[in-house]
């Protein structure tokens, strides 16, 4: 029997040409600028760009113009308490509505809050009373702010006023004809709904995947550009069998995703204190099969690159249907069944589900079991995927070789 | 001079679209991209707010009190109750699965202890974790908290004699009455289509004119492009980007006609103030894109500058987060975006139809952006003669 076919000696052959393919893709990734920039400086800013950006978490002193032809005790009270409120910022009081109007129309308020005549009235006479709130809809969350602050000063205001107008009843009896059902909301997880803690878990993740994916897309490409019969695969021996190649290309991608990760999930969450409930342990073995997913999906896809910058141009606009498939900003029962679907071909849209769910609410691996299957299953099929692409290649270098020996 | 100048323009611009031709890429960019986020964006959000959002009851009475108010609630638009149970941490690992983003709590005897005044208290949880899923829904659960209030209120008040007027003045005296200015739906698609369509549309622009320049430069043909402008950069920059030009304008233009003709989004100042911005909008991007290759000549430098600046527009623009609640750097930097520009137009003509005047600023931006070219034409130019493409 010969040497080569002995199971021992490709089982060696296979490792040491593994750790040969890992070391040249280690300094393929250290010699290209491009995907330096792709593999560290992306993941390394994006993060806390992005959590600069979004940091104050929720809108404070909304600003608000007051129109006020009530001019009574009442409508002065309620406008202090509005402006007291953290929310909201009462920056005029206007005594007619087109003066209001044009505060809007400058962009010096985004709000008006309207106390009609019969205002004061209506009130001392036990008679419900409406004040019209007028909201600029550029944002959500001015209007939620003015609404929100609104709401709770017009209750609280109201309460006292019924204590006022009905002293006879006692405390407990009249609190029952007028408050027979009392309520209480609680959010829990991102108790104080803050935005940055909302979405900034989720880019992470997504970062994780499109930098991936824009990274070994441009080693694919570049890998082609060099190769003169435009080749994945270099003409060198140990790059004959496709699992080494696989193998070693990917323990690189692994090592230096790893030291990415630590970054993106444990640092930056800790340097904006955004909220982390869940368990370290938890947490890290939900990444492993998202990171081999990532990893296997980016290379399967770098076979199709051509040129080291197609990448971007075919790659980077999906982040944002990305990040809305993955149903953390729009709910996923809402999300059509084709796109649905659609988002289950990338290992971000379980990756992100579940890691918000783990990170932000507390999650174990038993209630994000579904996103871990399918994370697991991803990593195989692209797996299978990334070895079929590298199979084809490397047979068709071949061919060429034995065409031109031949010749 | 004039005329030989506009002939080297028709020229390098029929040499471009040849040039697009040949590359199946520029079509992508051009066509397929913001076809495909047309119709993903505006299929996803057709029903303008998510419906049927699962909540979980947790039904601690099993009266039919409590049961009415969960049917209540399973039929509000927005809410599907898809759990009804008596465990509290049943419902809780539903939420952790990720199978309801809220839970509304009756408490035991509720309906016996609301008729005979013992006040129970209603409870309801929102997760935080999905803000727009849970923010809708805090609305429905209070709502429907408020209204056994009132009903349970009605009952007692009526049995005692008051009008219903009088019970209502009591229950509640003042009533906020909100006005949502343009978007009274609160329709999302409106409040995000509106400017996350024009962001794909500005980040392609980025994209297809950082290649378009950037590829002569890879592929050594530069000094052929500008010796057909005669060495002019500023006509073999229009011959250029001239191609591009129609092309994205007609996108923004389908654009357009997708949000404000086909889904009739408000256009309170009708056609012409948003065409003309989404016209500069076009023209300013691919001046940001010339910029771009222009400062970071390397090609695919000019591309990761084009793919994160694009990318971060959707943050910074402040059309989900507010400007305004950013630090003052950020507020400083959201001007060098086209993108945040076009977002205050869009807000004062379509959506609140205000007079032109209180927009004539941003119009007078996205013209300013044309300058950019020329600031960095003499880098530029260099870069085309004497650089060399470094894999």
């Amino acid at each position: 029997m010969k040497k080569e076919h002995r199971l021992r000696y490709i089982i060696k052959q296979g490792i040491l040409d593994t750790f040969y393919i890992w070391k040249d893709e280690l300094k393929n990734v250290f010699r290209d600028e491009g995907v330096l920039i792709f593999f560290f400086l992306v993941p390394f800013a994006y993060p806390l760009l992005y959590s600069f950006i979004y940091n104050n978490e929720v809108v404070h002193e909304a600003k608000m113009v007051v129109v006020d032809q009530s001019d009574s005790y009442l409508s002065r009270e309620f406008t202090r308490r509005v402006n007291a409120t953290p929310d909201v910022e009462v920056i005029a009081v206007c005594t007619d509505m087109e003066e209001a109007k044009r505060m809007l129309d400058e962009k010096k308020a985004y709000g008006i809050l309207y106390f009609p005549t019969e205002f004061s009235k209506d009130l001392h006479r036990g008679k419900q009373t409406t004040v019209p709130l007028y909201c600029d809809m550029s944002s959500l969350l001015f209007y939620k702010a003015f609404l929100l602050s609104a709401t709770e000063v017009s209750l609280d205001l109201g309460k006292e006023l019924r204590r006022h107008n009905s002293p006879g009843a006692s405390d407990k009896q009249e609190q029952i004809t007028v408050d027979p059902v009392p309520y209480e909301s609680v959010t829990i997880f991102n108790s104080q709904n803050g935005f940055a803690s909302f979405l900034v878990p989720a880019i992470l993740i997504l970062v994780i995947q499109q930098t991936l994916v824009l990274g070994i897309g441009m080693l694919g490409g570049t890998a082609r550009e060099k190769n003169s019969l435009h080749n994945l695969v270099p003409v060198s021996p140990h790059f004959n069998g496709t699992l080494r190649v696989v193998f070693g290309k990917s323990l690189t991608y692994i090592l230096i995703y790893v030291v990415v990760c630590i970054w993106v999930v444990a640092v930056v969450p800790k340097l904006f204190s955004l909220p982390q409930v869940g368990d370290p342990m938890t947490i890290l073995l939900f990444l492993l099969p998202y990171l081999f997913a990532c990893i296997f999906f980016a290379m399967t896809l770098s076979g199709f690159m051509t040129n080291r910058e197609a990448p971007m141009l075919l790659f980077v606009f999906t982040s944002v249907i990305l990040l809305f498939i993955s149903g953390v900003s729009w709910p996923k029962e809402a999300i059509p069944p084709f796109w649905q679907v659609v988002g289950y071909a990338f290992p971000s849209t379980p990756g992100i589900q579940g890691f918000i769910r783990i990170n932000t609410s507390g999650a174990t691996l038993n209630e994000v079991v579904h996103e871990y299957h399918t994370l697991w299953i991803q990593a195989g099929v692209y797996f299978v995927l990334a070895c079929i692409i590298y199979r084809f290649q490397i047979r068709r270098r071949k061919k060429f070789e034995d065409f031109n020996v031949i010749m | 001079m004039g005329k030989q100048c506009l002939h080297s323009i028709w020229m390098i611009a029929r040499r471009e679209i040849q040039r697009i031709g040949k590359k199946p890429v520029y079509f992508f960019c051009m066509l397929v991209a913001p076809t495909i986020c047309v119709v993903f964006f505006l299929s996803l959000m057709k029903d303008g707010l998510p419906t049927d959002m699962p909540i979980a009851v947790v039904d601690m009475d099993g009266s039919s009190n409590s049961r009415n108010l969960s049917r209540q609630l399973d039929a509000f638009e927005q809410t599907e109750v898809v759990l009804t149970t008596v465990s509290f941490e049943e419902a809780r690992q539903a939420m952790q699965e990720g199978k309801v983003y809220g839970i509304f709590y009756i408490p035991k005897d509720f309906g016996v202890d609301a008729v005979a005044g013992r006040q129970p208290k209603l409870s309801f949880y929102t997760n935080g974790t999905y803000l727009i899923g849970a923010s809708l829904l805090f609305r429905d659960m209070k709502t429907m908290s408020v209204l056994a209030g009132a009903s349970v209120g009605l009952q007692t008040g009526l049995a005692h004699g008051y009008t219903e007027d009088q019970i209502m003045a009591q229950l509640q005296p003042i009533v906020i009455d909100t006005h949502a200015l343009g978007n009274p739906w609160l329709n999302y698609s409106v409040y995000l289509n509106n400017t996350l369509l024009p962001g794909v549309l500005q980040l392609m622009i980025f994209l297809v004119t950082v290649l378009s320049i950037g590829s002569e430069i890879k592929y050594s043909t530069a000094r052929q492009w500008l010796q057909m402008g005669n060495n002019s950069l500023t006509v073999s920059l229009i011959g250029k980007v001239l191609p591009y030009t129609v092309v994205f304008t007609v996108v923004a233009f389908l654009y357009g006609a997708a949000l404000y003709g086909f889904n009739s989004f408000p256009l309170s100042s009708g056609w012409l103030p948003m065409l003309s911005a989404l016209f500069l909008l076009v023209i300013a991007s691919q001046a940001v894109g010339i910029f771009m290759i222009g400062v970071l000549p390397t090609f695919r430098m000019g591309l990761s500058f084009a793919s994160l600046f694009g990318m971060l527009a959707f943050s910074i623009v402040g059309f989900s987060f507010p400007v305004l609640g950013m630090d003052p750097t950020l507020q400083a930097l959201s001007n060098m975006f086209p993108l945040r520009h076009y977002f205050l137009i869009y807000v004062d003509q379509a959506l609140n139809g205000r007079a032109f005047f209180y927009s004539w600023t941003e119009y007078a931006w996205l013209l300013g952006f044309l300058i950019l070219p020329f600031l960095i034409g003499k880098q530029l130019k260099k870069a085309l003669l004497y650089f060399k493409y470094i894999p």
